[in-house]
């Protein structure tokens, strides 16, 4: 090929390679930083609270004073996307050396793939309450450590409560006395966000003490156990009862979170049925407001095992891929002292698991204060496969939608018969 | 001449190759990929998976959610197509004209299309409480307490509440499409029946709607495609609730892939989407193939 047309045909190769190339290196991506010439290593930290960067940054920087030859490039993504994401970056190693996940589905997703280094015998650990920290456990082996701790206990209106002589109730009859009373003097007892996250958060306390062993998720997804079995039934049957007395606001279920949280706020409401973790933002909105955490107890004050549930989340680990897993424990074990665990849960307004903390604000001391109950893990999160957790949470739909207890247990069971026979 | 000719074709050849290598790579590819992932029992994290035949689609099929699912998906897009289809056609035939009120109006129908579907899922979500939402707070105002409902928490609406709202987004969107089609109609036409007697209605009847079918299959197999994908709409408003009464397909996908990391099912129901999609769009095209005679 020769003169004008050969030149332009050149000219358009050159020009093909170089969109091509352009377009590879854009789906190329960043990847886990490796060592420099001078020793130094770089870190990647994988996580979704881009709320708390500032808060970690910090820390971040006061870690890389204390180990110069140690960087950390902390890189967030929304938790959606991280729910949907994450495990595929993290599983070719290309980002990640310390990352979070949470607990349930994805935890147990991740440690199938192998994705979690070990990292039982750590010094660390022992920085940490060792009952919160079990949820980052399998089969013997240590393969996170869950940072953040939420109690998933509604909140009240203290003031409310001492107006009207209440105390939280000690068994199923004194709490349907309480929301009667309150019903009775115009106050919505519970406000419900049975839209989105009420039936996933109120159903922990509500089958705590019904439920015939802690591990009774497990068993109904080994086939073990059934949904239409008693204490299901029984969950269903008080969650209606609570819905057809009145003691959930008016079309509960089509309540999304922030429009229940309104109503708590504004103090039209008595109780919210969603957990800690919503206590700063409620003291942000309505700093008149005065509040504590309460468990429902669904059984006689004998029978109770339980006085509330906890969830220990934000799971710190390291990737077994990563090239530095020294240097990423290093890191893990800089967050575990007390004074940076306090840094942090201080400036997001967290609880953590780390013993030995002190808190400033008092939402967060109002959970601390929880730590000394007898509290069991959120229920919801020892479902491991997601459709069966959708399943039992659209039983509690189904029921304030009209369907009998019955009903809505047998349509839930149906749908884990079903992933039972897949499996 | 003839070989100089040859070369410069070969040339012109050339020019699709970037196209041609954006179409592989970010739609032949990934189709081909999700048809072979959903042979296998992936579930997007584990590095090994297993060949498992055509399981996930028994599965699909065998599964009551993803029935209830094809369902809704059905429901939602025949609410969609023939609510969207004469709204937004009334709208263009009261407004087709150029005068300044109309064009106007013509704006202010469109401005929802240009909002991103997850604000106006937020904003209807709103809407729609039952304690808080404008609409029950207006009803109950105006003395129509009785039509006060639930909207998105009530099983028996939930989905049609979020039809209505897609309707709301789109209708002027496709108000504009409509229009273009009536413009295109030349005004004799119009003239020569309106001289034979030719009432309104059968103006409308024997000229407007047959030479609209071309702009009518645009509509339609645009909301179709719309309704089946309505994923951020949903996703805000309800995630799929109360109790899988509004979970149409997409959602099925996303939560099966990425809540339950069942990406071997999950890709086997996006194969089952797609030649639903294709079916119905092939349907809709002979349905109302534009080069029949009036």
């Amino acid at each position: 090929m020769t003169g004008k047309s050969g030149k332009k045909l050149r000219y358009l190769l050159a020009s093909g390679a170089l969109a091509l190339t352009a377009v590879l290196s854009a789906c190329g991506g960043g990847g886990s930083g490796g060592a420099s010439s001078d020793g130094s290593v770089t870190l990647n930290f994988l996580h979704w609270r881009g709320e708390d960067v500032k808060a970690l940054d910090a820390l971040i920087g006061k870690f890389e004073t204390a180990n110069p030859k140690i960087k950390v490039e902390m890189q967030t993504l929304p938790s959606d996307q991280y729910q949907s994401t994450a495990q595929a970056k993290l599983s070719d190693g290309s980002v990640g050396d310390v990352f979070a996940s949470f607990p349930g589905a994805q935890f147990d997703a991740l440690a199938k793939a192998g994705v979690f280094a070990d990292l039982s015998g750590s010094a660390f650990l022992d920085n940490f309450n060792a009952d919160l920290i079990e949820a980052g456990q399998q089969e013997g082996k240590q393969l996170a450590v869950p940072y953040q701790l939420v109690y998933n206990d509604p909140i009240y209106n203290v003031k409310l409560f001492e107006k009207y002589g209440l105390t939280p109730p000690k068994d199923w009859e004194g709490f349907l006395a309480l929301c009667q009373t309150l019903k009775d003097n115009g106050i919505i007892p519970i406000a419900f966000a049975g839209a989105d996250i009420g039936p996933g958060q109120f159903m922990n306390t509500m089958v705590m003490n019904n439920e015939p062993s802690d591990d009774i998720f497990t068993k109904v997804e080994a086939g073990e156990a059934k949904l239409t079995d008693e204490w299901w039934v029984k969950t269903l049957t008080q969650i209606k009862e609570l819905n057809d007395k009145g003691y959930f606001q008016p079309d509960a279920l089509g309540t999304k979170d922030a429009a229940a949280g309104a109503l708590f706020i504004q103090e039209k409401a008595g109780m919210l049925a969603s957990g800690s973790y919503q206590l700063a933002q409620n003291a942000a909105q309505n700093p008149e407001l005065e509040q504590a955490l309460l468990a429902p107890i669904t059984v006689s004050e004998s029978e109770a095992k339980y006085e509330g549930v906890h969830t220990s989340t934000f799971m710190l680990a390291v990737n077994s891929k990563s090239k530095h897993p020294e240097e990423a424990k290093k890191f893990l074990d800089y967050l575990s002292q007390p004074e940076a665990a306090g840094e942090y849960a201080n400036a997001t307004g967290q609880n953590v698991t780390v013993d030995g903390v002190s808190y400033d604000s008092p939402e967060l001391k109002i959970a601390e204060a929880w730590t000394g109950k007898k509290t069991l893990f959120q229920p919801r999160f020892t479902i491991k496969n997601g459709d069966n957790q959708k399943a039992v949470t659209n039983s509690i739909q189904a029921v304030l939608g009209g369907s009998t207890p019955e009903e809505a247990a047998r349509e839930a069971q149906a749908v884990i018969d079903q992933n039972l026979s897949k499996s | 001449m003839k070989n100089n000719r040859l070369k410069h074709k070969r040339v012109l050849w050339l020019f699709l190759l970037p196209g041609t290598l954006l179409y592989l790579f970010l739609f032949a590819y990934p189709t081909l990929s999700g048809l072979f992932y959903s042979f296998t029992d992936w579930d997007s994290v584990s590095p090994s998976y297993n060949m498992v035949g055509l399981d996930n689609y028994k599965d699909s099929f065998d599964s009551l959610v993803f029935r209830k699912t094809l369902l809704n998906n059905v429901k939602f897009m025949l609410s969609v197509v023939i609510v969207q289809t004469v709204v937004s056609l009334v709208l263009a035939l009261l407004l087709s004209r150029n005068t300044r009120t109309r064009v106007f109006l013509r704006a202010l129908y469109f401005l929802p299309a240009i909002l991103s579907s997850v604000s106006v899922g937020l904003i209807w979500s709103f809407v729609y409480d039952p304690t808080i939402g404008m609409l029950n707070l207006g009803l109950r105002g105006a003395g129509l307490d009785g039509l006060a409902q639930n909207w998105i928490g009530d099983r028996r609406i939930a989905l049609y509440a979020i039809a209505a709202v897609q309707v709301w987004a789109h209708a002027g969107q496709m108000m504009i499409v409509f229009i273009a089609g009536l413009q295109a109609i030349p005004g004799e036409l119009y003239e020569s029946a309106r001289i034979d007697g030719g009432s309104r209605f059968q103006l409308f009847r024997k000229i407007t709607w047959p030479l609209l079918a071309p702009s009518s299959a645009i509509v339609i197999a645009y909301t179709t495609i719309q309704s089946f994908k309505a994923f951020d709409l949903i996703f805000v408003m309800t995630d799929g609730g109360p109790n899988n009464a509004t979970e149409i397909l997409s959602t099925y996908i996303y939560h099966t892939a990425f809540g339950n990391y069942e990406f071997g099912l999950a890709s086997a129901g996006s194969m089952i989407f797609l030649v639903v999609l294709a079916i119905l769009t092939y349907l809709q095209f002979k349905a109302l193939r534009t080069d029949r005679a009036f």
